[in-house]
Formats: structure tokens, C-alpha cells, sequence
């Protein structure tokens, strides 16, 4: 590549990374912005008599457990995504198990490297196209068609499908989880924190709402001092067949 | 009956998860997304030919993104219909649907709830429980954008060498707080009932059985789908239980 199209393709490159980072922070600000509305009417409002407490209270909870993935995920998704798809991916969700294959795949099909600049592009125009699909998919299945398929489903069985959707969503995500973070140390310790919390909640049970949160901090302190000290040197023994390798891939924090 | 009833005390959901006002909300972040694409579209086929990637392999790309995406969106669809008895439409499409997954946000959910002294679809599950959860996942949600937001500038000024000073601690703590989180959420159903044990227990060994077929023959799909399957087949055994249970008492 001659110099006069090395620097013509910088430039074209920065002005792509100026209008993606620029259009996709406002987009995701707006986004952001629309989806408390919706709660937020709700609260004053709705006259559901909720107050400020309870919802400090809740977020209190769902914090101690999930902010710490709001911190980590985007430092973990960076250098796979690049900056432009940053925005999109956080605002379209479902990034480990849709948007990534997506990007993947769609670099694959046309011959260019992840982390590179056509790499870049590649993944920014398979999740606008994977973004297409997925709107339109809900909005037709759920939003137009969704209440009515589930009142072609008999009460009964809605009233089972309320009552237990929880632990069949759970018992699934927690099996995904430990096949995609294949660390056996970890999933050690995290079955042997949550087990435990669990029977002290059953007997301590203003614990209840922060045993989540306590799990997360225990399962991360205590298989950080268990951990494989082998794997610190870069050049594992051979004979050393310990299965919990570091995570290599991009799977790690899949939840958003 | 006219009885006075305590605001928000109705255990009819959908009369205040369906209102038209959420349902603009929940469209407006649709419409942002779309009007993003356009504008990342546009870019980048402006940038493209002069960084080496001609129209119509941008276009292979859409294609490709677009192809490689179906499965997982209806896998998404159909966990989402499941919820919409707990959550009404709006809501479903917004947290589920796009921004988070059904895994956090019911989890979130469930965490809400508990701080209110109920459960998620339990007895005390009533319109002023959901605004609360509601409320808590949106600004549980929030906390993603904004550290988005925030970080990748940063990130993209630094590199990516936050990884790097540490890759031992990065790759470490994302598993562990995952792993940690739905050890804890997941074995808090077991106590519940034999039916909610059944249930976790059902729902672990479909998705371990689906991924070990998935992975021995090679049956990328099925993972997409797993989900889906697991949860059907856990809900199955425990409408078979629950009715056995009725038909018994």
C-alpha cells in the first residue's frame, strides 16, 4: 500500500470512528433515557403507592450483585467489538449468545481479521444486520403476536409457566454459565458458597435479599486465593492437566 | 364486591405493565436503534472503499450478521413469550428482548422482589412488586450504558491495557461473579417446594445433555436454542407435577 492510500484510509477511518462514537453515545444516552421513562412513569404516576425506599432498597440488592458486570463487561468486550460496535452492542443485548457469532461469522465470510479495521467494519455492519432481524423479530412475535400465542395457551398452564418459570430459566443458565466459563476451581466454589448461603439464609432470613451479592464477593475472593499458581507461569509443565484454564475466549461475562 | 383495596395491592399485572405510555417507551428505544443503524450503515460504507472493503463485502457482512442471527432471536422470542405473563409486553421487549437477557433481568427481578418480602410470580406478586422490579432492572440496566458510555473512550485511549496489566485477574473475576451470582440464585429455588426442585433439577440436565450433543457432533444451533428447549422441558415436568399434586389433594 502506497503512502498517499495508507494516509487516505486514516483519515476515512477516523471520520468512521468520529461519527460512530459520536452518533452511538447519543443513541445510547437516548436509549438509556427512554427506558427509565417507562418505570419511571410508573412510579409517579401509576399510584401504586411505591416510594423512593422501596426502589433504593431493591436497586441496593440488584446492585451488590450485578454493577460489578456493568463495570467489567465492557472492558471485557472491548478488544473483541472495537469502539464503534461498543454502542451498539449494550443497547441491542444478547451480545455473548447473538452478536458476537454474528460479528464473528460475517468476518469469517469475508476474509478479514477481528480487531483489525475492515475487521471492524465487518462487525459493525453483521450486528446492524443481526440488529435488523432481532427487532424485528420481537416486534412481531412479541409485541404484535406475543399476547395473543400466550392466550392460545390454556390458564392452567400459564398459571405453572408463572409459577416456576424461574427455577426453569435458572437450573439451564447456571449449566450454560459453568460450560462457557470453564473454570472447574471456580464452579467449585461458587456451588459450595451458594449452597452454604443458602441454608444460613433458611435460618437467617433478613439475609435473603444480599446473598446474591455476598455470593458474588465470596465465589471471587476465595477462587482468587484458590486458584491454579501453576497457570501464573507462562509456561505450563505438560503434565500439569488442571482442566481450569484461563478463559480464552469472549464468553466469559455472557449475561448482558 | 366494592372492597377497598391498598394502591398497588392488585395482582393484575398487565393492567399497569400494558399501559399505552410504556408501550411508547418501549418503542421510542426500538426507533433508537434503528436510526443508529442507518447511521453506523452510512459510515461505514463511506469509510469502507478506502480502507480496502469494497460495497458489496460490507453487504456480505449485513447479510451474514443478519443469517447468523435468526436462531438466537427466536430462541430470544420465545423465552421473552414466556415472560410476558410476569412482566406484560413493554417491559419484555425493552429488558429482555434488547438491553439485558432474560437470565439478569429475572434474576434482578427476583432480587427486587425479595427486598419487598415476596417472589417473583408469587403470592405477593402484586402491580406495586412490579414497579419496584421494574424500576430496579432499568436501573440496573442503566448502569451497563453508562459505564459503556464512559469506558470506551477511555479505553480507547488507553488500548485495551487494563487487560493487559492483569490478564490472570480479568480472566478470574467476570467467571467467578458469574458463576457466583446463579450458583446462589439457582440453588435459592431448591427449598422452595419438591416442585421447584424438580424443576431446577429438570431444566440443569436438559441444557448439560443439549450442550454435550452440541458439542460432540458439532451442532452449533442447539446451543442457540438450548435455552429455549431447557426451559419448555423443565416447565413440562413441572405442570405434570403440579397437576399430579391437584390430582392427589
Amino acid at each position: 500500500m502506497s503512502i498517499a492510500t495508507t494516509s487516505r484510509a486514516d483519515a476515512s477511518m477516523a471520520g468512521f470512528e468520529a461519527t460512530t462514537s459520536r452518533w452511538g453515545r447519543i443513541t445510547m444516552l437516548v436509549a438509556l433515557l427512554l427506558s427509565l421513562c417507562g418505570p419511571a412513569y410508573l412510579v409517579f404516576f401509576g399510584n401504586l403507592d411505591v416510594t423512593v425506599q422501596q426502589i433504593l432498597t431493591a436497586y441496593a440488592a440488584v446492585a451488590g450483585t450485578f454493577l460489578i458486570f456493568a463495570l467489567v463487561e465492557p472492558v471485557t468486550y472491548f478488544p473483541i467489538l472495537g469502539q464503534a460496535a461498543m454502542y451498539q452492542a449494550f443497547m441491542i443485548g444478547n451480545i455473548s449468545n447473538k452478536l458476537l457469532p454474528a460479528a464473528i461469522v460475517a468476518q469469517d465470510r469475508i476474509g478479514v481479521r477481528p480487531g483489525t479495521r475492515k475487521g471492524d467494519l465487518a462487525a459493525v455492519m453483521a450486528i446492524c444486520g443481526a440488529a435488523m432481524v432481532h427487532l424485528t423479530s420481537l416486534l412481531i412475535f412479541v409485541g404484535i403476536l406475543g399476547t395473543w400465542l400466550l392466550s392460545l395457551i390454556p390458564a392452567e398452564i400459564t398459571i405453572v409457566a408463572r409459577s416456576y418459570i424461574l427455577p426453569a430459566i435458572l437450573g439451564a443458565v447456571l449449566v450454560q454459565a459453568i460450560a462457557t466459563v470453564k473454570q472447574v476451581r471456580t464452579t467449585v466454589v461458587a456451588l459450595a458458597v451458594g449452597g452454604l448461603l443458602v441454608l444460613v439464609c433458611v435460618w437467617v432470613k433478613p439475609l435473603a435479599p444480599y446473598a446474591t451479592a455476598l455470593g458474588v464477593l465470596f465465589t471471587i475472593v476465595i477462587a482468587w486465593f484458590a486458584r491454579n499458581r501453576n497457570q501464573v507461569l507462562p509456561a505450563r509443565p505438560a503434565a500439569d492437566s488442571e482442566p481450569d484454564q484461563p478463559v480464552k475466549n469472549a464468553d466469559t461475562a455472557g449475561i448482558a | 364486591m366494592a372492597t377497598v383495596v391498598a394502591a398497588g395491592s392488585s395482582t393484575d399485572i398487565w393492567a399497569v405493565a400494558n399501559h399505552p405510555v410504556l408501550w411508547i417507551f418501549a418503542l421510542g428505544v426500538f426507533a433508537v436503534i434503528f436510526v443508529q443503524s442507518f447511521i453506523y450503515i452510512k459510515a461505514a460504507r463511506k469509510a469502507g472503499p478506502d480502507v480496502g472493503v469494497q460495497r458489496e463485502d460490507l453487504t456480505r457482512a449485513f447479510r451474514s450478521g443478519a443469517v447468523a442471527s435468526i436462531g438466537p432471536s427466536l430462541a430470544v422470542v420465545i423465552v421473552a413469550i414466556a415472560l410476558l405473563a410476569l412482566f406484560g409486553t413493554p417491559a419484555v421487549l425493552v429488558r429482555i428482548g434488547l438491553i439485558g437477557s432474560a437470565a439478569t433481568e429475572t434474576a434482578s427481578a427476583q432480587i427486587a422482589a425479595t427486598t419487598m418480602g415476596t417472589t417473583l410470580g408469587g403470592e405477593g406478586y402484586n402491580q406495586q412488586v412490579f414497579a419496584v422490579a421494574f424500576a430496579a432492572m432499568s436501573i440496573s440496566g442503566g448502569a451497563w450504558m453508562l459505564a459503556t458510555v464512559i469506558l470506551t473512550p477511555l479505553l480507547k485511549r488507553g488500548g485495551a491495557k487494563l487487560s493487559v496489566v492483569n490478564p490472570l485477574m480479568m480472566a478470574l473475576i467476570p467467571g467467578a461473579a458469574l458463576l457466583g451470582a446463579f450458583s446462589v440464585l439457582t440453588i435459592s429455588e431448591v427449598p422452595k417446594s419438591w416442585i421447584h426442585a424438580v424443576t431446577v433439577v429438570v431444566s440443569a440436565l436438559v441444557m448439560a445433555g443439549l450442550l454435550v450433543v452440541a458439542r460432540r457432533y458439532h451442532v452449533h444451533w442447539l446451543k442457540e436454542w438450548a435455552l429455549g428447549i431447557s426451559i419448555l422441558a423443565a416447565l413440562a415436568v413441572a405442570f405434570v407435577a403440579h397437576s399430579s399434586t391437584l390430582a392427589a389433594a
